[in-house]
């Protein structure tokens, strides 16, 4: 059977992923310099999902040997700081010649980077900042921006309703970074137009399921009169999408979605029309985050931010053609 | 005896629970420098009266003054600030601590940077040579000690509190004789330093041997309080119970011996045993007898008992049932096999505090029967009438909880429920441990009826004339092996055995004098 | 109170005494609140397909999964243990289902492979736990933890890190679907509750997890098989939890790797402990743990109704429970008692040593 084989490959996978950290700390040591590659070392996040998995592929693509680099990847264990501190360490210690850092936690990082500047090592922040969020510390941190995506909702949000709307925001966990920044971008757009009405905003966690279940009870409690649902993520997007449907209403028509992120699922779902704008933050940096190690390699000086172009998609076409090479 | 002021007295007390008035308007007294014993039949109201004492249970009604002061005491604190102290009926103590954390509990002695172990060990170590235990270490685990010794340890764990008053609730129901000597020597010696000692028992021998004088309840009422020369034991027991002496005349009686025939035995080990709990033993028990086991205490009664019963996995020896080839390694094996084991330790081992008197009566029979099968409510009640009227369980209320029942009625829900199974073979560890003379004398009438019709028995008691009186065969255990053998009847009694475990002794001793000679040699 | 004669009266009385009864008390009030903000808040209407729809259905739906975990956690907790695995038995559950829906064709038949691929996933989960517990002798608290760490690991390593959403009418319907007007979900969580608390009455199944939970030794010598009970009870609990599993995902028809049952292993302590189950074992009591999940469901729904905000959510719900916890503490309790009962004493202590 199947599915009977993948647990008991999966088994074999998770004791290896276990090891995979001290694998790749100690099998650096003899990699060295003589082949002339550069090394990189990738303390990463690990699974945690589509658009991550879509992140970190991309920035190992990219890293090849052909490229002339030999990359270093290190996942978190469970998302553990710890083991990613561990990683981060080990670089330090095998004198790579860049490290790329995708902290899993904000804060705590001070100790390490410092460590890394005194060893003369540029240390380059993928996608997650820390806090307190010192740029002596780093040389660049390359990311999508939480606002400019945010905005660019907002700003389609305000087009698409001239009449005005009654709206409701699915937020992340309370007190997220990510959360607030959206929420922000949002904000400060949409709450300078009277004729949008925001009804409420909860938490759904980022999570399909609790997207649904929010959703069917902010319907209940406003009487089906909400045209716009703002999903902070792709996930909890579709989950409305579900709960509009059981409600006996017509997203796309009754109540129009839109989402942040640009999975393949939510363009799939803009493309059937059940999605009404899908704005990307986009997960494939790999080629500036190339651009950015060689200009640091050669000593060139880079700005201290930078942002990663989103794309935005407002219609099924938009998404139709985008869809085929969809990476994540 | 000093008609000095009381320094515990208590007048017109009253305490009911719901359907129980279990102390009405009684009265008690409690000198300096006496021992007082409190008497009365189970559920008379003695651990109540005690509880009121040391604040664990409030009282509606009465007062009670100590040294001459009207006190509330609202709880055990306020009891023990007022210098009471006090040995519960069940042994009260934090078995993962050591021996010496449990005397000293409360009373450690303070060093610069917190307790200081090694003085406070010292003086848990005095404490306890002073009751003769100095061999115990007080580093040593407290689970690890038998049940006795667990009471000797909070015997001076409440002699470390200097009290002035010690209140000790059957502390003797598990001790065998030379214990109770040590016990009594240590009371006498407190006696004489002034502090009021308030006594249980439902040993006469041992009320007689120790009091000054006894105060009788008889459900929930005073009957009166004597020096214990004015009133002799037919009385007491007369008072106790409210009939005529007459009724108990069969105490003293000895069973007539069961001839046995010549069947093969119902249960029978070969060389059966378990490392560090007793060395390999050959035993054989047959339909129709009583085999009692005697021996000091820790002499390995208690564990073999477990072995046969299962409840100790034995790593040794062969075990046959009517000559067939048996596992008996669990205790639901062994009740498969009808056999059942009623444990020395009813707290821990026996009752299930929280389940009501039903429930525990036919825990074992369903047990046996499996989750699967439940034993039908009439048939359940049934049981229970049965036994609740021939055990006497008072009060006959099959659904209270079994925790609110006094110690010897939560001791005869216990024996109802090993009787419920209907054993082939039944071996009773210490079953009349806290069950009062009358009772005692019909339990043992009905252990010899059972063995009678054809039941196995194995009957283990500390006091050496009972097993001497219920036994048909004797096995003496010593240092966790068996010494002997013996069929009971005439001129086997309790100093016979006595005598058998002395010559052991005399005999190792000379044994080990060989050895030495060998190595000098 | 003797069963038989009992007036609605005395039942009521029975039903005061209950701890539980807090439990109803506070699902009222919370249904209360809603009502003043909303006065339809009760209302239930004939939906699209002739089901019934409303805020009632919804909080019934919403309670389903949590149901299922709490009666599994009851009897668990029952023998003196606790099962902190249940969330992860649920998202490996969804992630096995997701997984073999996503290539399975659309059909009745794929449906009932996929529960049967769940139910064997989460038995074999729930027995690791059975025999860490029964067998080993490992701490229920330290074996269902290492469960709980490793389970959602796997459902990771099964569906490659991904959120995997699949396409299944039979399977969705479970979750979304109705008879007689009601969800499914509920109607089969019920039979369940209504089963288990059947099954462990009629039989001597209660009898035996108290004893085990209330004194394991006394309940060994008196013949209860403690292990092969410890083992059957985390199996079932394991299934249980599956089938909540089965529950979240159908829902949405995708499985969350991070966040399918995430934390939903403290929901049922929680509705177990409202239900009037002491965590230390013994007595247990199932409709209890039913009115806990609902109680839970409710507090979440009334939330999101009132438009209480992400930040203050977490408090919220914090103040309705300590609240209720209040209510039903022994110390409450018995000033209540103490008016009912004047003039019968009480003993200082309740925990005293029986003598
Ligand atoms: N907490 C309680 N709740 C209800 N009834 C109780 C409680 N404690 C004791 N009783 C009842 O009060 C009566 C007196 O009990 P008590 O324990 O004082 O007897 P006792 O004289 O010590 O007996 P024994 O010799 O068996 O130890 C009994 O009928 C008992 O069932
Ligand atoms: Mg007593």
């Amino acid at each position: 059977m199947s599915a009977k084989q993948r647990i008991v490959q999966g088994l074999g996978l998770a004791t290896a992923g276990a090891l995979a950290l001290g694998l790749t700390a100690c099998g650096g040591g003899e990699g060295g310099d003589d082949d002339g590659l550069t090394t990189i070392g990738f303390v990463a996040v690990g699974p945690e999902g589509a658009w991550r998995e879509a992140n970190e592929a991309n920035i190992q693509d990219t890293f090849t040997e052909d490229a002339g680099y030999e990359l270093k990847y290190a996942p978190a264990t469970n998302l553990d700081q710890k083991s990613q501190i561990d990683a981060f360490t080990s670089f330090v210690d095998e004198g790579v010649d860049v490290i790329l850092l995708s902290a899993t936690e904000a804060t705590g990082w001070e100790d390490s980077l410092k460590r890394a500047q005194e060893a003369e090592i540029p240390v380059i922040l993928l996608d997650r900042g820390i806090e307190p969020d010192d740029t002596d510390l780093y040389v660049t941190r390359i990311a999508p921006d939480n606002i400019e995506v945010s905005t660019a909702v907002a700003d389609w949000a305000v087009s698409a309703f001239p009449d005005g709307a009654n709206y409701f925001v699915l937020e992340g966990p309370a007190g997220v970074s990510v959360v607030n920044e959206r929420n922000e971008g949002f904000d400060a757009v949409v709450g300078g137009q009277p004729s949008l009405v925001k009804v409420g905003a909860q938490t759904a966690n980022w999570s399909t399921e609790e997207a649904k279940g929010v959703v069917e009870t902010v319907l209940k409690s406003n009487n089906n009169d909400v045209q716009f649902i703002f999903a902070q993520n792709d996930e909890m997007g579709l989950g409305a999408v579900q709960a509009v449907q059981e409600a006996g209403l017509t997203p796309g028509v009754d109540v129009k979605i839109a989402t942040i992120d640009g999975t393949k699922n939510a363009l799939t779902a803009l493309a059937a029309g059940e999605l009404s704008f899908v704005a990307e933050y986009n997960p494939l940096f790999g080629e500036t985050t190339l651009e950015v190690v060689e200009q640091v390699l050669n000593g060139d000086d880079v700005e201290s931010s930078i942002v990663v172009p989103s794309a935005t998609f407002d219609s099924p076409e938009a998404a139709e053609t985008a869809l085929p090479d969809r990476k994540f | 005896m000093p008609e000095s002021l009381p320094i515990v007295e208590m007048v017109g007390i009253s305490i009911s629970f719901p359907g129980v008035k279990a102390l009405d308007d009684v009265g008690f007294r409690l000198f300096p420098g006496e021992v007082h014993s409190l008497m009365g039949e189970n559920g008379a109201g003695k651990s109540t009266l005690i509880k009121a004492l040391t604040g664990v249970y409030k009282i509606d009604e009465g007062e009670i003054r100590i040294a001459g002061e009207p006190r509330r005491l609202g709880g055990t604190a306020d009891a023990q600030s007022a210098g009471i102290s006090t040995v519960y009926q069940e042994v009260n103590l934090c078995s993962n601590l050591t021996i010496g954390e449990n005397v000293m509990l409360g009373h450690e002695i303070k060093g610069a940077a917190g307790i200081n172990w090694r003085a406070t060990h010292r003086a848990a170590r005095e404490t306890l040579e002073k009751l003769g235990l100095g061999h115990l270490d007080p580093k040593q685990s407290l689970a690890t000690l038998p049940l006795a010794v667990q009471q000797l340890v909070a015997i001076s764990r409440s002699m470390v509190a200097k009290s002035k008053v010690l209140i000790l609730d059957e502390p003797t129901s598990s001790l065998d004789a030379n214990e109770v000597e040590q016990l009594f020597t240590v009371i006498r010696r407190l006696r004489d330093q002034g502090v009021a000692i308030l006594f249980v028992s439902h040993f006469l021998d041992q009320v007689y041997a120790i009091s000054d004088r006894l105060t009788v309840l008889r459900n929930g009422r005073f009957e009166g309080e004597y020096r214990t020369e004015e009133l002799d034991r037919a009385r007491l027991i007369a008072t106790m119970i409210g009939k005529d002496i007459a009724t108990l005349k069969s105490l003293d009686a000895k069973a007539s011996r069961r001839v046995r025939s010549d069947e093969p035995p119902l249960y029978s080990a070969k060389g059966i045993g378990r490392k560090g709990a007793i060395s390999e033993v050959d035993i054989d028990l047959h339909r129709g007898e009583v085999v009692g086991l005697a021996g000091l205490l820790g002499s390995g009664r208690t564990e073999l008992a477990r072995l046969i019963y299962g409840a100790d996995r034995p790593d040794s020896g062969e075990v046959t049932l009517d000559g067939e080839k048996a596992e008996i390694t669990t205790p639901a094996k062994a009740l498969a096999r009808h056999i059942a084991l009623s444990s020395e330790n009813r707290r821990d081992e026996g009752i299930i505090r929280d389940l009501s008197v039903r429930e525990n009566l036919v825990l074992a029979v369903q047990a046996r029967r499996g989750w699967a099968r439940p034993l039908p409510r009439r048939e359940q009640d049934a049981l229970v009438e049965k036994y609740i009227a021939a055990l006497g369980v008072r009060p006959a209320d099959p659904e209270r909880p079994i925790r609110l029942l006094s110690g010897g009625n939560q001791q005869k829900v216990l024996l109802g429920r090993w009787l419920a199974t209907e054993p082939e073979l039944l071996i009773l560890d210490e079953p009349t441990r806290g069950i009062d003379v009358g009772a005692k004398a019909e339990i043992q009438e009905y252990v010899a009826a059972l063995a009678d019709d054809g039941l196995a028995v194995v009957f283990i008691s500390s006091e050496l004339e009972e097993v001497v009186r219920q036994s048909d065969r004797i096995i003496v255990l010593k240092d966790r092996r068996k010494i002997a053998e013996i069929e009971g009847g005439h001129g086997v009694s309790a100093d016979s055995i006595v005598t058998i475990i002395a010559e052991d002794a005399l005999g190792d001793e000379r044994a080990d004098a060989v050895v030495r000679e060998e190595v000098t040699s | 109170m003797s069963a038989n004669a009992r007036g609605p009266v005395e039942a009521l009385k029975g039903l005061v005494r209950r701890q539980y009864f807090w439990g109803i008390v506070a699902v009222a009030l919370l249904l209360l609140v809603n009502l003043v903000k909303d006065p339809g808040y009760l209302a239930v209407s004939i939906g699209p397909s002739g089901n019934l729809a409303g805020n009632v259905i919804d909080i019934l739906r919403a309670a389903a999964p949590v149901i299922l975990i709490a009666v599994g956690m009851c009897l668990v907790v029952a023998t003196g243990g606790i099962d902190l695995s249940v969330g992860s038995v649920m998202v490996v559950a969804g992630a096995v289902s997701m997984e073999f829906l996503k290539d399975a064709p659309d059909t009745v038949g794929s449906t009932f492979t996929a529960l049967a691929l769940v139910i064997a996933v989460s038995a074999a989960l729930g027995a690791v736990n059975g025999v860490l517990v029964s067998v080993v002798g490992l701490q229920p608290f330290i074996s269902t933890l290492v469960i709980m760490l490793a389970g959602r690991g796997l459902a990771k390593v099964i569906t490659g890190g991904q959120n995997t959403a699949a396409t299944n009418e039979t399977f969705r319907w479970i979750a979304n679907g109705y008879v007689f007007g009601l969800p499914v979900v509920f109607l089969l969580a019920l039979l369940v509750a209504v089963g288990v608390g059947l099954l462990v009455r009629r039989s001597a199944l209660g009898l035996m997890l108290e004893a085990i939970g209330m004194d394991a030794k006394a309940a060994r010598l008196a013949g209860v098989n403690r292990r092969a009970l410890l083992f059957t009870v985390y199996i079932f609990g394991g299934v249980l939890a599956g089938f909540a599993g089965v529950f979240a995902t159908a829902s949405v028809m995708t499985v969350d790797v991070s966040r399918t049952g995430y934390q939903l292993e403290l929901d049922a302590i929680l509705a177990v402990v409202i239900g009037g189950t002491s965590l230390a074992g013994g007595k247990f009591n199932i409709t209890g743990a039913v009115v806990g999940a609902i109680l839970i469901a409710t507090l979440d729904k009334t939330v999101v109704f009132l438009g209480v905000s992400s930040s203050a959510t977490p408090a919220f719900k914090a103040i309705v429970i300590v609240a209720l916890c209040l209510l039903q503490s022994e110390r409450v309790r018995r000033v209540f008692r103490q008016r009912r009962a004047a003039g019968t004493a009480r003993p200082a202590e309740r925990e005293v040593v029986a003598a």
